[in-house]
C-alpha cells in the first residue's frame, strides 16, 4: 500500500536541521535576482521552497562538472581507477528534474555501464518537491508529461495548506521518516486535500505545445531539412548555455593531466557540449557540425528523436532551462511549434 | 633530467603577468624544480645569452622591439606569448584606434619626435609563436598547463569556446540577468570565468572566439539594449591588433 505521512509546516526547519545531521543536505538556494542553485544547507530557512529551475540541474551531483576517474604512474606503468562520491541528500527536486535524473540513469546504467555514475547515484537520497503552479512561462512540463510526480525519488513533498504531505517511496525514505520523528500518518483529510490539489493542477497545467506528446517524435523525424534550423542557427552564438543547463545532456570529454613531477597524473572527465566549436572537430581540422544550425538541430534531435528509439522516452523534461538561459532568445516552445506548424 | 633553461622577456606591457609568476606560491617551487630560470628582470639581475624557452610578455610597438623579438626567436627553441599584450596585442592595441602621428604627439608632446612608434602588434604578428597564454593577467593554472605542454613537447590549444561555458559550470548568476553587459559570449574560455566568479564582468582579455556569430550577437545586443559602440569599445580594449592580420615581418 502507498505510504503517506504528514509534516507540519512549523516543523519544517527542524526537519532540515535534523536531516543535515544525518548527512550533507543540498537544496535550492536563492542566488541573485532570479537565479537559484542547489547548495549545501543546514537549516530550512536557507531553502527557497518557491523557486524556478536552478541554474544547473541536480545532474551536477550525479556527474560532476569535473571528476577524476583515474590516477596513473608512468614509471611504474600503473593506473588506478578513482571513484569520487559523497553521501548526500538532495532536497526539493521538482518533477522535471526527477525526470532528468531518470533519463541519466537510463543512459549510464545501459551498456557500457558507467561504474562511477552508478556508485555515486546509490549514495544520493532524493527528496522531491511538487510544483503546485507554473514556475514561469518557459516551462513545458505538461507537454512532456512531467508535471505530476512519476517516481524517481525516495520521498516526495507536496505543500498543502498548513502541512506537507509526503509520499514515502523507498526504504531509504522510510529510514529518514523513522529516524526523524516529526512525522505523523496521513489521515483521510490530508489525502483528500492532495487529491484536490492534483485535480486543480490538471486544470492549471495544459499542454504548452501545439502538438500531442505522442506526435512529437514524428515532428522531429520529418524535420531534418526544415528552414527552422537555419533560423535558429543564425541566432545561436554557440555559448553552450543550453546544453550545460540541460538536465539530460550528458556529453563529456576526457583529459589527461600530468603532474609537475612528469611521472604521476590524473585522468579527468569534464562536461562537454555539442554547441562548442571543437566538439565535432576531428584530426585535420574538419568539423562534422561546423554550422550552428546543425549543432542546434543535433541538440533538439537528442531530446525529441534519437532517445525515443534508444530508450523509448523523450529526453526533454520541459524544465525550460535552455530557453531561460539562451543568450539569443532561442525558445524551445517556439522551435517545436514552428516545426510542427511546417509539417501541417 | 637536465633542467630546461627558461628566460622571461618583456616588451610593451605592465609586467603584471610576470608578477603573477612571482606570486605563484608553492607551485612556483615545483616549477623551479623543472626549469632553470636564466633571465627574469623582475626578480633577478642575472642575464643569459642562451636559453631553450623564451617567455615573452608585452606587445610589439617599436622598430627596435621588432629587432629584439626576432633575436629572441632565433635563440629560443620554444617561444611562449605570455599575457594578453603578447598573445593578442592587449590594452596597448587601443593606440591603433588613432592616427599614429596624432597619438604620439598627444602622449609625448614636444618630445614626440624622439619616440619611435608603430601600430601595436601581438608577438605572433611579428615572429612565429609556439604557445599562447592569453589573459590580463595570465591565469596561473593555465600558464602551468602551457609550461607542462611545452616541456613535454605537446600542443596546447587555447579553448575556442565562450567563457559562458566555464561560467555556467561554475553556476554563476548570468551578468545579463543582473542587467549588466558582459563579454563572456564572445571571449575565449580557459580562465575558469575568473572575473565573473569574483563579481566582475568579462572584459574580453583572452581574445575573441574564432567563429563569433555576428547575427546572433546583434540579437543579443537588441535584447539587452546594448549599443554597437559599447561592444566595439569593449572588443577594441584588448583586441584591436587582430585587425592587422597574421604574421608581418616587412617593417
Amino acid at each position: 500500500m502507498e505510504k503517506y505521512v504528514v509534516l507540519k509546516k512549523k516543523d519544517f526547519n527542524d526537519f532540515i536541521a535534523k536531516l543535515a545531521l544525518m548527512q550533507t543536505v543540498v537544496a535550492p538556494v536563492k542566488k541573485g535576482k532570479k537565479s537559484f542553485a542547489f547548495q549545501e544547507v543546514t537549516t530550512g530557512k536557507e531553502i527557497a521552497l518557491q523557486y524556478i529551475p536552478t541554474i544547473l540541474p541536480p545532474k551536477k551531483y550525479f556527474m560532476p562538472q569535473q571528476e577524476t576517474i583515474m590516477k596513473f604512474n608512468k614509471a611504474k606503468f600503473e593506473w588506478t581507477p578513482v571513484l569520487e562520491y559523497n553521501e548526500i541528500t538532495i532536497f526539493g527536486v521538482h518533477t522535471c528534474d526527477l525526470a532528468g535524473i531518470q533519463c541519466l540513469n537510463m543512459v549510464f546504467t545501459n551498456k557500457p555501464k558507467d561504474i562511477n555514475y552508478i556508485v555515486r547515484k546509490d549514495k544520493i537520497t532524493i527528496i522531491g518537491f511538487e510544483c503546485n503552479a507554473y514556475c514561469d512561462e518557459f516551462a513545458s512540463c505538461a507537454a512532456m508529461d512531467n508535471h505530476i510526480p512519476n517516481g524517481g525519488y525516495d520521498l516526495f513533498f507536496t505543500e498543502l495548506n498548513d502541512s506537507f504531505i509526503i509520499h514515502v517511496n523507498t526504504l531509504m525514505g522510510e529510514k529518514i521518516i523513522e529516524e526523524i520523528s516529526l512525522f505523523s500518518k496521513a489521515n483521510d483529510d490530508n489525502l483528500k486535500e492532495l487529491e484536490e490539489l492534483r485535480t486543480k493542477k490538471r486544470e492549471i497545467f495544459k499542454n504548452e505545445l501545439n502538438t500531442k506528446h505522442s506526435d512529437l517524435k514524428a515532428v522531429f523525424e520529418n524535420s531534418f531539412n526544415s528552414k527552422v534550423w537555419k533560423d535558429i542557427g543564425a541566432k545561436c552564438v554557440a555559448c553552450g548555455n543550453c546544453t550545460n543547463v540541460c538536465p539530460t545532456c550528458y556529453c563529456f570529454d576526457i583529459k589527461d593531466e600530468m603532474n609537475l613531477d612528469f611521472n604521476t597524473g590524473s585522468r579527468i572527465r569534464v562536461w562537454d557540449s555539442c554547441q562548442n566549436e571543437d566538439f565535432a572537430k576531428v584530426a585535420g581540422g574538419e568539423s562534422f557540425r561546423e554550422e550552428r544550425a546543425n549543432r542546434q538541430k543535433h541538440r533538439y534531435m537528442r531530446k525529441f528523436n534519437y532517445p525515443v528509439d534508444k530508450f523509448s522516452r523523450y529526453f526533454c523534461t520541459g524544465c525550460g532551462r535552455c530557453t531561460r538561459t539562451c543568450m539569443a532568445q532561442i525558445k524551445l516552445k517556439e522551435t517545436v511549434n514552428a516545426l510542427a506548424e511546417e509539417k501541417k | 633530467m637536465k633542467k630546461v633553461k627558461v628566460a622571461f622577456f618583456d616588451f610593451t606591457c605592465c609586467e603584471g603577468c610576470q608578477l603573477q609568476v612571482a606570486n605563484m606560491g608553492e607551485t612556483l617551487l615545483d616549477v623551479l624544480d623543472l626549469i632553470d630560470v636564466v633571465e627574469f628582470r623582475e626578480v633577478m639581475s642575472e642575464k643569459s645569452s642562451t636559453y631553450d624557452v623564451a617567455i615573452v610578455e608585452g606587445s610589439i610597438t617599436t622598430h627596435h622591439a621588432i629587432e629584439r623579438i626576432k633575436k629572441i626567436r632565433k635563440t629560443a627553441k620554444v617561444l611562449i606569448a605570455f599575457g594578453s599584450c603578447a598573445a593578442i596585442g592587449g590594452i596597448n592595441g587601443m593606440k591603433n584606434n588613432f592616427d599614429l602621428t596624432d597619438i604620439r604627439e598627444y602622449v609625448y608632446q614636444k618630445d614626440a619626435k624622439h619616440f619611435d612608434t608603430i601600430p601595436t602588434r601581438a608577438v605572433h604578428q611579428v615572429v612565429p609563436v609556439d604557445y599562447f597564454v592569453p589573459g590580463c593577467p595570465v591565469y596561473i593554472p593555465e600558464f602551468v598547463k602551457v609550461l607542462k605542454s611545452a616541456l613535454m613537447g605537446i600542443a596546447y590549444n587555447v579553448p575556442d569556446n565562450a567563457v559562458c561555458v566555464e561560467c555556467k559550470l561554475n553556476e554563476n548568476e548570468c551578468m545579463y540577468d543582473k542587467g549588466i553587459a558582459c563579454m563572456g559570449p564572445v571571449t575565449r574560455a580557459g580562465c575558469n570565468s575568473w572575473c565573473i566568479n569574483n563579481g566582475n564582468i568579462c572584459y574580453g582579455c583572452r581574445g575573441i572566439v574564432s567563429n563569433p556569430a555576428e547575427k546572433g550577437q546583434k540579437d543579443i545586443m537588441e535584447k539587452y539594449n546594448i549599443s554597437l559602440e559599447w561592444i566595439e569599445n569593449k572588443i577594441n580594449m584588448y583586441n584591436k591588433p587582430r585587425e592587422l592580420g597574421e604574421l608581418k615581418t616587412n617593417e
